[in-house]
């Protein structure tokens, strides 16, 4: 009972980052349903948006109960890195692009964790854990780096007929706005996001939730025009 | 608890301006792609276009040819004929009385002669069909079914509602002529026929030629496939496509063979025949 009323106190305090949490069942909900998870790309998508939702929640109910939950989101991030390049890696055609996409999932990963203990001397105090201070901004990089190749692939090669009825067009698009909003605020996350002296950065710490609620949406756009028969042969 | 105004600004007008840019570059690929590929399908048209063109000019080409030696055959190797006719004539007068022998050589050579005649005329006939032009497709597939049941033994029919319908322009008309040309000659080559019925019908919009044949009949998908299609429907194939017609083979299920040609009409616009040699007009007049 308990519980539920400060799950309660906790999503009317924070509206916005409770948003980005639950909107994540619409996309997910759409890939099952419409079986968009035969295409490899949608299939990691889907992996992703599952992954995302059990460890958002873990999370919610972390942030409920005033514990430091940063442990979960710093791991999250390789897993989160891997999972969206690697729907790029399967959209991707030029073979180089393929290998650097192979290459830059193994480096971020050893990168990231190394960013981990970097930026937490003390790895056993878990309540003063903070964020990763660099392994964000490079996600950022990385993955506007994809998308913008895949979308000079995309015109490119003309092999896709209307832009705005290609679904991954879509999740292109979400991924594209989210990164481009959370690129200069990921830098700075490592020092707000802190028990001892925050640095105060107002309603900007809510822009990539915003975003992020935003970006679900496009994903879901292109879940529900995603149709076997209509898919773009690549 | 830090404070940084300055900073907050500074991020957040960095986040807009990238924001614009993402929003930007979403749009431009959307336009950009939307242009390129009306413009690779314009291309596209053009070349198909030029294509058709060079077929057009291939064809009109191969006309013009056949018409040239029509004429060539008529004016000259006509004229040498009627000529050594003439001469034999006066020949035979001469040697009337000479011989029993001599006789018999005689009559042979005018006899010869005669023969070479009619065939030089057939041929010139064949090569341009000047009852086309003159009396209209059907008159003309009329005459070309005549022709081949004086030599064949097979009957051939004609079902045509050509009479109260406009003339059709030269070109439409040529080729529906030539398809027709052709499929009967499959037909008679191919199938081991004992019947084929040619079908025109012309309404407001369309043409109809069918040729149906009750012979062996064909697989039209196996031998498209097969590359054993010879020149024939090959041929008809580009003739359609410059006329924007469509053929279409079927293999009815009580034997034989059936194809039908839609072409759109295309009524003529002076119907007055072209003279059979295009380049002599000019000598005559001077
Ligand atoms: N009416 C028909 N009945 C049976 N088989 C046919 C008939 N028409 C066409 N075919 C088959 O289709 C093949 C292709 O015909 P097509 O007219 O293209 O070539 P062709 O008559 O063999 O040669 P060409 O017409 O160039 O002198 C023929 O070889 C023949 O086997
Ligand atoms: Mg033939």
């Amino acid at each position: 009972m308990v519980l539920i009323e400060s799950y309660i106190t906790f999503i009317h305090n924070h509206l916005i980052v409770c948003l980005a949490v639950f909107v994540t069942i619409i996309p997910l909900f759409l890939i099952l349903y419409r079986k968009a998870n035969v295409d490899p790309s949608f299939y990691l998508l889907q992996i992703y948006l599952i992954t995302k939702l059990i460890i958002d929640l873990i999370m919610f109910h972390y942030a409920t109960q005033r514990t430091n939950n940063l442990m979960y989101y710093n791991l999250s991030i390789p897993l989160r890195y891997a999972l969206l390049s690697g729907m790029f890696y399967y959209k991707i055609e030029s073979a180089v692009y393929k290998r650097g996409i192979i290459y830059s999932i193994i480096g971020f990963v050893i990168f990231s964790i190394w960013d981990i203990f970097y930026s937490n001397p003390d790895i056993k105090d878990l309540h003063n854990h903070s964020m990763v201070a660099y392994a964000t901004t490079v996600e950022c990089l990385l993955l506007l780096f994809w998308i913008l190749a895949y979308f000079y692939e995309i015109i490119r090669m003309l092999k896709i007929p209307n832009l705005l009825t290609f679904p991954f067009f879509w999740v292109c698009s979400g991924l594209l706005l989210y990164y481009s909003s959370f690129i200069f605020i990921a830098p700075i996350l490592h020092y707000t996001e802190k028990w001892e002296n925050p640095l105060y950065i107002g309603f900007l710490n809510l822009v990539p939730y915003i975003f992020e609620t935003l970006c679900l949406l496009f994903f879901s756009i292109g879940v529900w025009i995603f149709s076997i028969r209509y898919y773009a042969k690549q | 608890m830090q404070n940084s105004d300055g900073l907050t600004w500074a991020i957040l007008i960095a986040t807009l301006a990238m924001l614009m840019m993402a929003f930007f570059v979403i749009l431009f690929i959307v336009f950009y792609q939307k242009r390129q590929l009306h413009q690779e399908k314009k291309l596209h048209e053009i070349e198909k276009d030029y294509q058709r063109l060079l077929l057009d000019t291939a064809l009109n080409s191969e006309e013009t040819e056949r018409r040239r030696i029509a004429q060539d055959l008529h004016d000259d190797i006509g004229t040498m004929l009627s000529l050594t006719k003439l001469s034999l004539n006066q020949l035979s007068k001469l040697v009337a009385d000479s011989g029993i022998k001599e006789d018999q050589i005689m009559r042979k050579s005018q006899a010869l002669v005669e023969e070479t005649i009619l065939h030089v005329r057939r041929i010139t006939r064949d090569l341009v069909p000047t009852t086309l032009e003159r009396f209209g497709l059907a008159a003309a597939i009329e005459e070309f079914i005549n022709k081949l049941d004086n030599s064949k033994d097979l009957k051939i029919s004609l079902i045509s509602n050509t009479e109260d319908s406009p003339r059709q322009s030269q070109k439409t008309e040529l080729t529906i002529y030539r398809i027709m040309q052709e499929l009967v000659n499959n037909s008679i080559r191919h199938s081991q026929c004992s019947m084929i019925e040619i079908n025109l019908h012309v309404n407001s919009t369309i043409i109809e030629l069918q040729v149906t044949d009750d012979g062996i009949g064909f697989e039209p998908d196996a031998i498209k496939d097969n590359n054993l299609t010879g020149l024939g429907l090959l041929g008809i194939e580009s003739r359609l496509a410059i006329v924007d017609g469509t053929i279409n083979y079927e293999k009815p299920k009580m034997g034989g063979s059936k194809a039908l040609a839609l072409v759109p009409v295309a009524p003529a616009i002076d119907s007055k025949p072209e003279p059979l040699h295009p380049f002599r007009r000019q000598r005559v007049k001077i």
